[in-house]
């Protein structure tokens, strides 16, 4: 049932939620999976506080914070990134908004993660997506990433993408979530041995060089994704 | 309209057949001395006949102006009435005495000055009230209108930070149990029964942020008209191009009715002419917002349908105006200009 998770290393995580009850969810939550929620806030002058204090390596931050409920959590997220850069950022929200995640992915280096926040619910998919954005990696929700390939698709005159089989998109949609073949596999009730073929297919088609790393295979697709958007 | 002419048909009757006996039996009276006395020469009865006439006349218009209801009556009405009877009688006196010189000319213009002054005071002073009672409309229209915008947002607000917030949090506990069970190595079934139930929550939430979108996109609220139309126009899925240049925000309510604008125009794009080019264009000028949404699809739209009349109803609360054009074969193009403040 588990997705082929990094070895449990210990994840320092601070949790910017206005909502008492998501907020000591979430920490029960992380707690019970092994990971270490140093600290919490409710609002963006929080955060940039106990990021100050506790340099972790994740921060876990709803969108909507008080007091406008606008997008301070982004505003606030970013902030806190460009005083810490090795910081990862996983945001939440309760909606979604293809202009974040634009923004979120064009601050920096480090892990980025933009879920709805109902992703919370399933549990171990959050918990993976969690530990993969502290290490580095990337956590697109399938909605965004859903909007970002209908944008692409939308505005390629001829595009590459258009070649694609309903397979191998539904396959780059998932990997552009950051999930493993295997993950992959199991989510479209194939074989690891279809995926991979399916992978090669998409990156011999989109020109992309083929590398092993999951870290950088995201990152080569969110590339197209942007170069390609103007 | 039939109200008022039988209220004056009636009154004429009553004016004049309440008369009529003894006049009409003075008038024959009259008629048979002339025959016995002159025996056909100058027709003098004429005289007294006008002078009958003239009693009839005054008392119609008296009981006429009487017998409206008291809202209807206007102050010149009855002068009026009673203006014109007098002008006719001048011209029967003129006409009996042998025509020529038309001297019932003056004493009419004496007249029509006379009303004419105060009827023409009157009605600039009624069109100042109206000049002020359209002001006090437009602008508690306008605040009804922003209200209603800004109560808009409060509830989408409200939907996303209270219900919604609750759901997250009650799938996510219902996420930890199913979590556990299956970690304990609980029955299927007991799994499953739990993991139906987070289901469940997460479609409700689906629901209710469809929901909260339709009401008021967050974007709009949170990044202003033209990060929402371009979001919008991100996930509409067909090739669309945004040129929006607007350098301050405007009010809640146009914002609002701008968005819905370009959201109906390429909702209805995206049905109709599925992957025809669209191009959105917002601009202000001379605080006035103008929208431009133009697709090279099939055309053929029907403006009098019901998302179109509702949005016009939308931009014409704000004192703007819609127009659609969609010639068979040449695309669709909705324009509409909204004023600023």
């Amino acid at each position: 049932m588990t997705e082929t998770e990094p070895a449990p290393t210990a994840i320092r995580v601070v949790i910017v939620e206005d909502h008492a009850l998501l907020r000591e969810g979430l920490v029960a939550l992380l707690t019970e999976h092994g990971i270490e929620v140093v600290a919490t806030a409710e609002d963006g002058p929080g955060l940039l506080r106990i990021v100050a204090g506790h340099k972790p390596d994740l921060a876990i931050c709803d969108v909507r914070l008080p007091p406008t409920f606008t997008d301070e959590g982004i505003k606030a997220a970013l902030e806190a990134r460009r005083r810490l850069p090795s910081l990862a950022l996983l945001v939440l929200s309760q909606y979604v908004e293809p202009a974040y995640s634009g923004e979120l992915l064009a601050s920096g280096e480090s892990g980025v993660g933009y879920l709805l926040k109902e992703r919370v619910s399933e549990v171990r998919t959050f918990v993976d997506a969690v530990r993969r954005v502290a290490a580095g990696g990337t956590a697109l929700d399938r909605e965004v990433v859903g909007s970002l390939m209908r944008e692409r698709h939308g505005t390629l005159p001829g595009a590459a993408i258009d070649t694609l089989t309903a397979r191998e998109r539904e396959t780059i949609e998932l990997i552009a979530q950051g999930r493993t073949n295997a993950a992959i596999a199991r989510e479209l009730v194939v074989t690891l041995g279809a995926v991979e073929k399916h992978i090669s297919n998409i990156f011999q088609k989109l020109d992309l060089p083929a590398t092993d790393d999951d870290h950088r295979r995201v990152l080569a697709v969110l590339t197209y994704l942007r170069a390609t958007g103007g | 309209m039939s109200e008022r002419r039988s209220a004056l048909s009636r009154t004429l009757t009553i004016g004049t057949v309440a008369l009529a006996p003894p006049f009409v039996s003075l008038g024959l009276l009259l008629l048979f001395i002339w025959a016995l006395t002159a025996g056909g020469g100058y027709f003098w009865p004429m005289w007294p006949y006008w002078a009958l006439l003239a009693i009839t006349a005054l008392r119609a218009v008296h009981v006429w102006d009487h017998s409206r209801p008291e809202e209807r009556r206007r102050p010149f009405d009855a002068l009026i009435g009673y203006g014109a009877v007098w002008s006719l009688g001048l011209i029967a006196i003129w006409g009996m005495s042998g025509g020529h010189y038309f001297w019932p000319v003056w004493p009419m213009l004496g007249f029509l000055i006379v009303l004419g002054t105060p009827w023409i005071w009157g009605r600039s002073r009624t069109n100042r009230k109206l000049e002020v009672r359209v002001d006090e409309l437009t602008r508690t229209r306008a605040g009804a209108v922003d209200v209603q915008a800004s109560e808009l947002r409060r509830i989408e607000r409200d939907l996303h930070d209270g219900a919604q917030a609750r759901l997250v949090a009650l799938s996510m506990q219902l996420g930890r149990a199913e979590d556990r069970l299956a970690g304990k190595g609980a029955d299927a079934g007991d799994v499953d029964l739990v993991r139906q139930a987070r289901l469940e929550a997460t479609a409700a939430i689906t629901e209710l942020r469809d929901l909260a979108r339709g009401i008021s996109p967050p974007v709009l609220a949170d990044r202003g008209l033209e990060a929402a139309v371009q979001s919008l126009a991100d996930r509409t899925g067909s090739n669309v191009t945004v040129n929006a240049e607007i350098d301050h925000r405007p009010p809640p309510a146009v914002e609002n009715a701008a968005y819905f604008v370009v959201a109906e125009a390429l909702t209805n794009a995206a049905k109709h002419s599925p992957g025809a080019p669209v191009r959105v264009t917002i601009w202000h000028e001379h605080e006035e917002l103008g929208i431009v949404v133009a697709d090279q699809g099939l055309g053929g739209a029907d403006p009098a349908g019901s998302g179109l009349t509702g949005l016009r109803q939308r931009v014409e609360a704000l004192d703007g105006w819609l127009e659609v054009r969609s010639p068979v074969g040449e695309g669709t193009t909705v324009r509409a200009i909204l004023p600023r403040s």
